[in-house]
């Protein structure tokens, strides 16, 4: 495999729960409890699992937007939890992200091309007429007019403003890009020419994805390995074919169960999780999945499983594979 | 067939924008036959919310609806209000995409579906209490006796999405009106869901029309689709005509354009470029022919009309259909 662009070791992020009137904390949301991953340089990682279950605070720990914790994190071999303020924004120019809402995510009062300048200001990056030309040739890369770059984001539909948004991320040439649900607020002709130019734009500059979503099928699509997430731990993580292939967790067999099939004649045996997601303040004790688990012991309600290699380059977290 | 639950002929929806009207909805006709699931289908704006609601006689004011909605004999646009609303909520039930608008989060969960039953049928609040608990159950939720005593905020999307489904079975409609029912949960939840409204139907005979963009819900779900666009049906029939012989080019590509989740090998996705029109600046001739690659100058001047596939349900509006009808 190629060389390691992120390596994360024991990814926490514990928001506390603040009560009554001296604010004192009550409890911790466990949102992100524990996270082991390696990145390799131009691939794309997808991660998938319920709402809530911690897929956007991880993405944003990573680039210590929100700050883990604890945990590692290695980005091209430097230890960027010991960063300071300063030196992360630095950082930032290598690692960014994409948020779902492109409309949220854009600032209204600026025009587009102010949008796209914003980034390499802030870093210092070229002097004024060669960041209007990058702004530029930005916007014809991701299937934009360049006269676009006067024009304010409420002129412009969806999926538009999510080739912006794009656009402003790599306008820093970033190496690595965590798209969170970066088509999910999209129509389906549209999600498919942003999928499209994501894998193409991919291949150009030579760049790794961290693809959140929770839609499995493009997740399929998109992804070389895909991380399935349930309560702020990893349940399983392996190659895309060998995930839908060879589903070893009880929870990633629901999952994939359970994405309706474009195809009517189609049958299959679906699992049907009874109950909801426990909450993160609340985790169940043992493996957090056994209060859904269809199959779960009582070893499960004890002792946490351990993440471990149960085929070649697939691992997962279950007392019963 | 002369039994249809519900037949709607031409419907036609306008909305007054700044003096003018502009149709939503233009000359949408479909039938729903008893114990039949219908699919509709379509992108985003292109009418399925203002159809739906047009049905049932839901929409604002500055709406302008005609044609023809016939149910059990009647024309449901020419009923006195009073009238109608015997029948919503009763013989027609609905359910929509937020479960958190639709339920009245100052009542009890037990009073919203007592609520309803007193207020169609003719029993007493014990019995509507006791019919309100069935429901609870019958729709699988958890400790029902306590929640018939908690409020919407207390209760998961989830949960909120079956006691939508409860209140609107309560009463045993006959067709169920289900607009993205689903749209909001997730996947295992929406399983449950999708689960549970294919039991009802199939137990209680009542007919459904499944409002959705997601494909895999459709094949999954309905016996026959429509696929809407820019406010028309482009395409209807049986969800195998739909997706093993699709005729209209935006079928076509709303299949083409979504990834395949049990494709062996990776295949680059097919967009169908451009967007749906807004309602005030509809296309001339047929509406899809900005975005269709198989557009010739008749489409772009002349509206296509339905014709006939290979058989006398599947209808495609297509000029190119004209010749394979002919
Ligand atoms: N700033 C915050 N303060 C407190 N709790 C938070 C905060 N941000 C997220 N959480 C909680 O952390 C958990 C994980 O949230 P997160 O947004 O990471 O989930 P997600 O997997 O991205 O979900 P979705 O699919 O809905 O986007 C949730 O229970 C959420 O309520
Ligand atoms: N009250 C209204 N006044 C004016 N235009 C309206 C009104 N309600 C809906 N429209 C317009 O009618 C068109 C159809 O809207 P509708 O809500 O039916 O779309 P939809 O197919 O349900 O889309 P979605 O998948 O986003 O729910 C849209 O262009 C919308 O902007
Ligand atoms: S009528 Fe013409 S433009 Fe419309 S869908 Fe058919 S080929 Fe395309
Ligand atoms: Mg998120
Ligand atoms: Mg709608």
């Amino acid at each position: 495999m190629s060389e390691v662009l992120l390596e994360v070791k024991n990814l926490k992020k514990h928001f506390p729960i603040r009560k009554g009137f001296i604010r004192r904390t009550a409890g911790y949301v466990r949102a992100v409890d524990g996270i082991d991953l390696t990145v390799y340089a131009g691939e794309t990682l997808g991660v998938v699992g319920e709402s809530g279950c911690g897929k956007s605070t991880m993405g944003r720990s990573l680039l210590r937007l929100v700050e883990p914790t604890s945990g590692q994190i290695h980005f091209q071999g430097k230890d960027i939890m010991k960063l300071s303020k300063s030196q992360m924004r630095d950082m930032r120019r290598e690692m960014q992200i994409v948020f779902q809402d492109p409309y949220a995510s854009l600032n209204p009062r600026y025009t587009i091309g102010q949008t796209l300048s914003e980034p390499m200001e802030i870093h210092h990056l070229h002097n004024s007429t060669a960041r209007k030309q990058r702004v530029q040739s930005m916007l014809e890369r991701v299937g934009l007019d360049p006269s676009y770059s006067s024009r304010f984001p409420h002129e412009f539909s969806g999926g538009q403003r999510q080739r912006i948004g794009i656009a402003r991320a790599l306008v820093l040439n970033p190496k690595l890009m965590i798209l969170d649900e970066p088509v999910a607020a999209l129509d389906v002709s549209v999600q498919s020419q942003v999928i499209n130019l994501l894998e193409d734009l991919q291949q150009d500059f030579n760049l790794t994805y961290i693809f959140v979503a929770h839609d499995l099928s493009v997740v399929k699509h998109i992804s070389n390995r895909i991380l399935v997430m349930y309560l702020g731990r990893m349940m399983e993580l392996a190659s895309s074919n060998d995930l839908f292939a060879d589903p070893l967790h009880p929870y990633t067999r629901a999952l994939l169960s359970a994405v309706p099939i474009p195809n009517p004649r189609v049958k299959r045996e679906r699992i049907i999780l009874q109950g909801d997601l426990p909450s993160p303040a609340n985790p169940p004790k043992g493996c957090v999945f056994h209060t859904r688990c269809p199959l779960a012991q009582d070893v499960c309600r004890e002792k946490v499983p351990e993440w471990r290699e149960a085929k070649h380059n697939h691992m997962v977290a279950c007392h019963l594979v | 067939m002369a039994n249809s639950v519900l037949n709607v002929e031409s419907l036609n929806v306008e909305f007054n924008m700044e003096g003018n009207y502009f149709h939503a909805v233009r000359d949408v006709s479909f039938k729903i036959e008893p114990g039949e699931t219908l699919g509709l289908v379509g992108e985003s704006g292109c009418g399925k919310s203002v159809t739906s609601l047009a049905l049932v006689r839901l929409l604002t004011q500055s709406a302008r609806v005609t044609g023809k909605i016939e149910y059990q004999g009647k024309n449901l646009l020419d009923l006195p209000e009073r009238d109608m609303r015997d029948i919503r909520g009763n013989e027609i039930s609905m359910i929509f995409q937020e479960p958190m608008t639709s339920l009245n989060p100052v009542y009890k969960i037990g009073a919203q579906i007592s609520e309803t039953l007193l207020l169609h049928k003719d029993i007493s609040p014990r019995e509507a209490f006791q019919q309100s608990l069935e429901m609870l159950k019958k729709v699988g939720i958890p400790r029902p006796e306590d929640i018939m005593d908690e409020y919407p905020h207390q209760l998961s999307g989830g949960m909120r999405q079956r006691i939508m489904i409860a209140i609107a079975m309560a009463c045993n409609p006959k067709l169920l009106i289900a607009d993205e029912p689903t749209t909001a949960l997730d996947v295992t939840i929406q399983a449950q869901i999708l689960e549970l409204m294919k039991g009802i139907s199939k137990d209680l005979g009542t007919s459904i029309l499944l409002i959705t963009h997601d494909l895999g819900v459709v094949a999954e779900m309905c016996d026959r689709v429509a696929v809407m666009y820019a406010g028309q049906i482009v395409e209807q029939g049986s969800v195998d005509d739909i997706f093993f012989n699709p005729q209209h080019p935006y079928t076509r590509g709303l299949l083409n354009a979504i990834p395949k989740i049990d494709a062996e090998q990776k295949q680059r996705l097919q967009p169908i470029e451009g967007n749906v029109p807004p309602i005030t600046r509809m296309p001339k001739g047929c509406r899809f022919s900005p975005r269709c690659m198989h557009a010739s100058d008749r489409c772009r001047a002349q509206q296509p009309g339905f014709f006939q596939v290979d058989n006398a349900e599947h209808l495609s509006r297509c000029w190119l259909n004209e010749a394979k009808e002919a």
